[in-house]
């Protein structure tokens, strides 16, 4: 049986892949709250944001500044599919816009396996030995992930809540007609929604790049736990998002010892779905009446 | 790429020309069509053009020692992206478009498993490199037109024992990538293990693709193993290493070569990659077969043919099918071709090394041919079994130490 320290150990690995999978949960959730739908190629901006952040990181030799333009190219992507893609399908149904967002997934996976071949490539850093703080390992590296990953969230949500183009966006997500009758131009809105979600994107994908490795399926394989966080969370909800990341991923990993490695994943969606049956508006979600 | 009108009619000219220039020239009624369905580009890309390129070379001095059981090969070439469904589709063309009589050289145990399916189905070969337990026994070779010229999984589990015991490792944990081949590495080593009287400590089969693979190694670890054996690929093992590296803790892992490469080292570092016992099955080195491999491998890829393992595989299976269609005679079918595979390539008979030596030879009486990749000795599965050789990573280098036979 896993002594104490064990339980503590796997508790905190869950943590912090739990915070690097709620943070993409976030960014799905961010565009399903406004632009109301599931954004598929989400998992394929994050692949960018590490692809770009890799090779600035070589170019520049500073993972500050690969980890800049990882944001930054995320970013772009995330506007870049709004102008060109999702815009357009404004005003139709959310299964086409869902769609739209498989294509666009596709579409960048199959530029990056063209760009930089099929291979892995791994973040070159340092790996270091774990201290010991009462018996239990601490990994420095864990550290700096969760560290990266709590600022951002502390980022968008400031963004969300304390400045006016936050308010804007949560005031769309309340209620899209109300918003536009009180002069709020949609446009400036939805560019600045798609730019905090790709570049929450981008972190997150970066920040799995330098757990695993690097590769243009990355993202695409992480979208599916990220769903699930988002759903869990309550669809459309912020912190829901992160919190049902962080206790899917201490979930999954505290249950190894009981039910195994095969099984562990698929108990994130055995959780799923008592939460749809039981609570179908998630955690945090609120019951939407029909419009 | 864009085809004009003058090169459409200068291509159908030469198509049309040419069967006519076989016939008249060589006056050989018939040719043998065979299918290069080779890794040229993903995963499989280091080995895959050396393999088609040798299949090639292969069946041109075939066809310069005078065609076998009176007939040439004429060689189609694809390419199988390391993919199985773009191996599925090239393979439909190969069968049905070109009518090729036998498939060579697919690689990697998904491209093969789904390729079997319609060469048998077509009552054709398929000649592999792919380790998968499953391609030995129906329903994957159930008409016994599939042959291995790669270890199993499982040989590659009993060549890990050996290595385990001559290290006088005592407490071996395994870990497994969850899919035929890598279970396949893992079962293999613990059913030779126990064999020879020891005990796992732990199994672990790990699932593909997660962020983290740490509540794995904490139970692999804490049974305090002194050897891990793994049944892995390259991005699975490069994220298992780093993390064990933080964790740590102390350990010996024993890894296929297909995941214990330069890559790997590359990726986790010098520190980290110290000590792995890197295993790989290796070519007939020193044979004469060999020999004439390596010297056709130079002159087309301007490399030694040690650097793949592969394209000496490929090589042998051109050899060993025209040996079997000189055995068996002018205007055999392929039931009759697949009759004698196993009589040309296994004991007794006059060792050979080359088709053209054993084409004067079965003139005589029996041959065996022994090829560049092993002695090819197909067991009743199709199956081979090749050396292996023991490498070692030190300071950033991969060093060959010693061979395994099993």
């Amino acid at each position: 049986m896993a002594s104490a320290a064990d339980l503590i150990e796997l508790m905190l690995s869950g943590l912090v892949s739990g915070l690097v999978i709620g943070l993409a949960a976030l960014a799905i959730t961010l565009v399903f709250g406004i632009a109301r739908f599931a954004n598929a190629a989400t998992g394929d901006v994050m692949t960018i944001g590490a692809y770009a952040a890799l090779m600035a990181t070589g170019a520049t030799g500073s993972l500050a500044l690969g980890g800049l333009a990882g944001i930054l190219t995320g970013a772009l992507t995330g506007m870049g599919s709004y102008l060109l893609v999702f815009r357009k399908l404004e005003g139709r149904t959310s299964v086409a816009a869902l769609l739209a967002s498989i294509g666009v997934g596709f579409v960048l996976r199959a530029c990056l396996g063209v760009a930089f071949g099929h291979g892995q490539q791994v973040f070159q850093l340092p790996l270091v030995r774990p201290f010991r703080l009462y018996d239990i390992r601490i990994q420095p590296n864990d550290l700096k992930i969760a560290a990266a990953a709590l600022i951002t969230l502390a980022l968008v949500f400031v963004v969300l809540h304390l400045t006016p183009v936050g308010r804007r966006m949560r005031a769309v997500a309340d209620d899209p007609m109300l918003a536009r009758v009180s002069g709020i131009a949609p446009k400036s809105v939805m560019l600045a929604l798609w730019a905090i979600a790709g570049a929450t994107s981008g972190i997150a994908g970066i920040l799995i790049g330098i757990k695993t490795v690097v590769s243009p399926e990355m993202g695409w394989e992480m979208l599916l736990p990220a769903f699930a966080a988002a759903i869990l969370g309550g669809i459309g909800h912020p912190v829901g998002a992160v919190l049902a990341g962080v206790l899917l991923g201490v979930v999954q990993e505290l249950a190894t010892p009981l039910v195994g490695f095969t099984y562990k994943i698929a108990l994130a969606f055995v959780v799923l779905l008592v939460v749809l049956l039981v609570r179908p508006r998630g955690l945090f979600g609120r019951i939407e009446g029909v419009r | 790429m864009s085809i004009t009108r003058r090169q459409t009619l200068a291509g159908l000219a030469g198509a049309l020309a040419v069967p006519g220039l076989s016939g008249s020239v060589l006056a050989q009624a018939a040719s043998f069509r065979i299918g290069a369905l080779n890794p040229v580009t993903g995963a499989g890309a280091p080995y895959g053009s050396g393999m088609q390129k040798m299949i090639l070379a292969a069946a041109e001095m075939v066809n310069a020692a005078g065609g076998a059981g009176g007939r040439s090969f004429e060689v189609f070439a694809e390419d199988t992206q390391t993919q199985p469904q773009a191996a599925v589709l090239a393979a439909k063309k190969l069968i049905e478009v070109n009518k090729v009589q036998a498939v060579l050289g697919t690689w990697s145990s998904g491209v093969s498993l789904a390729v079997v399916p319609l060469t048998n189905d077509a009552g054709i070969f398929l000649m592999n490199t792919s380790g998968a337990p499953a391609l030995s026994v129906p329903p994957a070779n159930a008409k016994g037109l599939s042959y291995r010229y790669q270890a199993t999984n499982d040989r590659f589990g009993r060549a890990f024992a050996e290595i385990a015991l001559k290290n006088g490792f005592k407490r071996p944990a395994t870990m497994a990538f969850n899919n035929a081949s890598g279970i396949g590495n893992t079962e293999g080593f613990k059913k030779a293990w126990e064999a020879k009287g020891g005990k796992v400590v732990e199994a672990v089969v790990y699932e593909p693709n997660q962020p983290s693979y740490r509540a794995e190694l904490q139970k692999v670890l804490a049974a305090k193993p002194d050897v891990i054996v793994t049944g892995s690929y390259l991005a699975d093992t490069t994220i298992i290493l780093r993390e064990w590296f933080q964790t740590g803790d102390a350990a010996k892992w024993i890894i296929p070569a297909w995941a214990a490469n330069a890559d790997l080292v590359k990726a986790v570092g010098n520190e980290a990659s110290e000590g792995i016992m890197s295993v790989d099955s290796i070519s007939n080195e020193g044979s004469g077969a060999f020999k004439a491999y390596d010297a056709a491998y130079q002159k087309a890829l301007g490399q030694s043919g040690l650097t793949n393992v592969y394209a000496a595989m490929t090589w042998d299976m051109v050899v060993t099918l025209a040996l079997a269609m000189e055995a068996a005679g002018p205007g055999a079918d392929i039931t009759a071709i697949n009759a004698k595979i196993r009589a040309v390539a296994n004991p007794e008979g006059t060792k050979v090394s080359t088709f053209a030596e054993g084409k004067e030879a079965l003139k005589k009486g029996k041959i065996n041919y022994e090829g560049a990749s092993s002695v090819l000795d197909f067991d009743q599965h199709g199956d081979v079994t090749p050396d292996f050789a023991v490498s070692i990573v030190e300071a950033g280098k991969i060093n060959r130490k010693y061979v395994v036979k099993i």
